[in-house]
């Protein structure tokens, strides 16, 4: 047996392992903030997706709303609520009105027209103005 | 050593190829394949509903609107326990529970449980559900149309059918405007049936359907149902029509008739309740139709103010038949057998004129053609051709008999009287949705020229005064022009039925401005023989009519026209 026989060692290449493992790390590492952002991704979605159906919701509920104060105000409905009197028709004294002078001009025959009988309102433009006072 | 870690590296590269190789197999050779596997158990197309467009009057009040509701939907591949779901929705649902097990009992992916759920209750329903962590049913967006008015109006509106697409009026004629684009999302759900919104794939807006603003002001509207709800209760005929309409235009302002029906439930309405009585029903016009004759026979000079027509007392012997007036009259000028209604005198009219160019006239004041009014169901009348007519046929054309019109052709040829000759289309629509400008339309034909049109109107103005067949039509500081027209019932077995009668009344005023052109039909009041005339029917209605329309558009009165009706009722059984 020899005494002189040179001692085999394995050597650790701090080094190069210290690269590798960093690297590893680092991918690691990205695939954790991968699955982070994804799980963020997904819970801000179903946020948005909640978000979404209470708004739809709401805006169902306020066009339903809208539909019943539209059928409850209908001349249907009103003329039906006066004829079995839960509402009245109250006459307006001819002193009870105001009159407002529109700053419109005068019409051909030197006659002005209140804001309420503005004609366009009713019949577009165009068409022959009514006179007004009486 | 070596061929050790050689056959193990070998074995190694086999392992790692196979891999490879399934790997290449499912992803790229197979890809399709189990991508439609994968699409089908979790990809769907969502449909995003667009909203129908409402429809307005002229002032912007909403005559069709939409509720919101939830069209409730099971997928039997995501139910585990049918019993639970289906006693816990059935009280939302309102279904009993057996019922709704039956149908929860399912693979299908598509199952319609419940139509028309109001938005509160599928909500709370879906909050139930999920809180006892429950799968399996779904709700769809979707909505009703609703008509707030009820009744009023219902033969312009119409309605929607169970598809949610027009099936008369309005709705039928302008769906697709109304209608709009749906759009749809591809999106991915999760096993529970949750969209995964990070998964949302191609995705289309819905165009929504455009609001049609009509041309009906639903003030007139209003005072136009009720007072012919009043004459069909008090004279109770078989229908009652009136339509006003601005004979400038041409734009129909209200339309009312009865016996009517609620659009909202018009499964519950008679065909009798839905026929639209002002287009698709046809009638012989009676004397009303005596203008045709008259501004024809003066527009071509056959006629002028100074022609008297020998109206032979009253009886008139021609093609071996009897033509009488109600009161016989000798000498009358124009104007006068139009007062006094004279059917000898517009039968004698009628023979001064060649037949073509009569029945020409005939035709172009719009007779024997549709009006083209954008309502479905619109007929265009029965006017025979000159080669068709026998001797008698002309003269009695010339009073409204042997020829049949709708209400709407007839409310027409009389605006062309009341607006200088001119006849109009009528129109309907104002405009289809915002922004969208009104669109003009030019006359359909110079009928007569103008001064045939005012000599006419003005010798219509004296049909409602004291002499003429309607004082009841006046209305309190305005002139007043129109026409009565009383004709008998056409029986079904030929000939005419006895003492049935449909009644007629069509006007305009003010006579030198007008604004307001209006027809009332009476058909088949039960008021007896004696008391069944237009002035008397048609007549007084149109003028409460015009009085309340005259208020609401707040029209000036005429001071030269305050004429009282005292007196009128003493000549009310003369009225023809």
């Amino acid at each position: 047996m020899s005494v002189n026989r040179r001692r085999t060692t394995n050597t650790i290449e701090v080094n190069f392992l210290a690269r590798w493992l960093v690297i590893v790390f680092l991918i690691g590492l990205a695939g954790l903030f991968f699955v982070y952002l994804k799980n963020q991704q997904h819970a801000v979605g179903n946020q948005s997706r909640l978000i979404e159906a209470a708004l739809r919701e709401e805006e169902a509920r306020d066009e339903a709303l809208k539909a019943k104060i539209t059928s409850m105000t209908s001349r249907g409905a009103l003329q039906h609520r006066l004829d079995d009197g839960y509402i009245t028709l109250q006459a307006i004294r001819d002193t009870a009105i105001a009159r407002i002078t529109p700053p419109a001009p005068a019409e051909v025959d030197g006659v002005l027209r209140t804001a309420s009988r503005d004609p366009e309102s009713r019949f577009g433009p165009g068409v022959p103005q009514r006179s007004v006072n009486r | 050593m070596c061929g050790r870690i050689g056959v193990v590296c070998a074995l190694l590269v086999l392992i790692f190829t196979a891999f490879a190789w399934r790997l290449i197999h499912l992803q790229i050779l197979k890809h399709d394949y189990y991508q439609e596997i994968a699409a089908n158990k979790n990809d769907s197309r969502k449909v995003i509903p667009a909203r129908r467009g409402r429809i307005l009057d002229r002032n912007g009040e909403e005559l069709a609107v939409n509720i919101p509701v939830q069209m409730v939907y099971a997928d039997g591949s995501h139910i585990h326990d049918p019993t639970a779901l289906a006693t816990l929705a059935a009280p939302f649902l309102e279904v009993p529970v057996k019922e709704l097990t039956e149908k929860l009992t399912t693979k299908s992916k598509y199952v319609v449980i419940r139509k028309g759920v109001s938005e509160e209750k599928a909500q709370d329903m879906m909050r139930a559900i999920e809180k006892a962590n429950l799968h399996g049913l779904y709700l769809q967006e979707g909505s009703v149309r609703s008509y707030p008015n009820g009744e009023m109006l219902c033969d312009v509106l119409g309605y929607v059918d169970h598809t949610g697409h027009g099936a008369d009026g309005i709705e039928k004629t302008c769906d697709a405007a109304l209608t709009g684009q749906e759009g749809f999302r591809m999106i991915e759900h999760d096993r529970k049936g949750r969209e995964i919104v990070v998964y949302r794939g191609q995705e289309q807006s819905p165009e929504n359907g455009s609001d049609i603003r009509l041309s009906i002001d639903m003030g007139l509207q209003a005072i136009a149902e009720r007072e012919v709800d009043e004459a069909y209760k008090t004279n109770h005929p078989a229908s009652a029509t009136a339509i006003l309409a601005d004979p400038n235009t041409g734009e129909i302002l209200a339309l009312a008739s009865r016996p009517n029906y609620d659009p909202n439930k018009f499964n519950e309405a008679k065909p009798e309740q839905m026929r639209n009585r002002a287009i698709s029903d046809m009638y012989e016009p009676g004397s009303v139709f005596k203008i045709v004759v008259t501004s024809a026979a003066y527009n071509e000079g056959i006629v002028d103010d100074k022609t008297r027509i020998f109206c032979e007392n009253g009886h008139f012997s021609y093609g071996g038949k009897i033509i009488k007036d109600h009161h016989g009259s000798g000498d009358l000028s124009i104007p006068e057998i139009l007062m006094k209604s004279s059917n000898v005198g517009a039968a004698k009219i009628s023979l001064r004129m060649k037949d073509q160019m009569f029945y020409d006239y005939v035709r172009k004041y719009g007779f024997g053609t549709r009006t083209g009014i954008p309502l479905p169901g619109e007929i265009s009348g029965l006017v025979n051709p000159p080669h068709r007519w026998d001797m008698l046929t002309k003269t009695r054309m010339a009073f409204g008999q042997s020829i049949s019109v709708t209400p709407i052709q007839m409310v027409m040829a009389m605006s062309a009287i009341a607006n200088g000759g001119k006849l109009l289309k009528p129109k309907l629509v104002l405009s289809m949705g915002e922004g969208s400008n009104e669109l003009q339309e030019p006359p359909v034909a110079q009928v007569v020229k103008s001064e045939s049109a005012n000599y006419i109107a003005n010798a219509l103005e004296k049909v409602v005064g004291n002499q003429g067949t309607a004082p009841l039509a006046r209305i309190e500081g305005y002139r007043v022009a129109g026409k009565t027209g009383t004709a008998q019932k056409i029986s079904p077995h030929g000939g005419y039925l006895e003492g049935r009668y449909i009644v007629s009344f069509a006007g305009f005023f003010p006579v030198n401005k007008p604004k307001i052109m209006g027809i009332v039909i009476v058909d088949d009041a039960k008021l007896g023989e004696t008391a069944n005339y237009g002035g008397s029917v048609a007549g007084p209605v149109f003028a409460k009519i015009g009085e309340k329309a005259a208020r609401h558009l707040d029209m000036d009165p005429e001071a030269a026209c305050s004429v009282s009706k005292q007196g009128s009722s003493t000549t009310a059984v003369s009225l023809r």
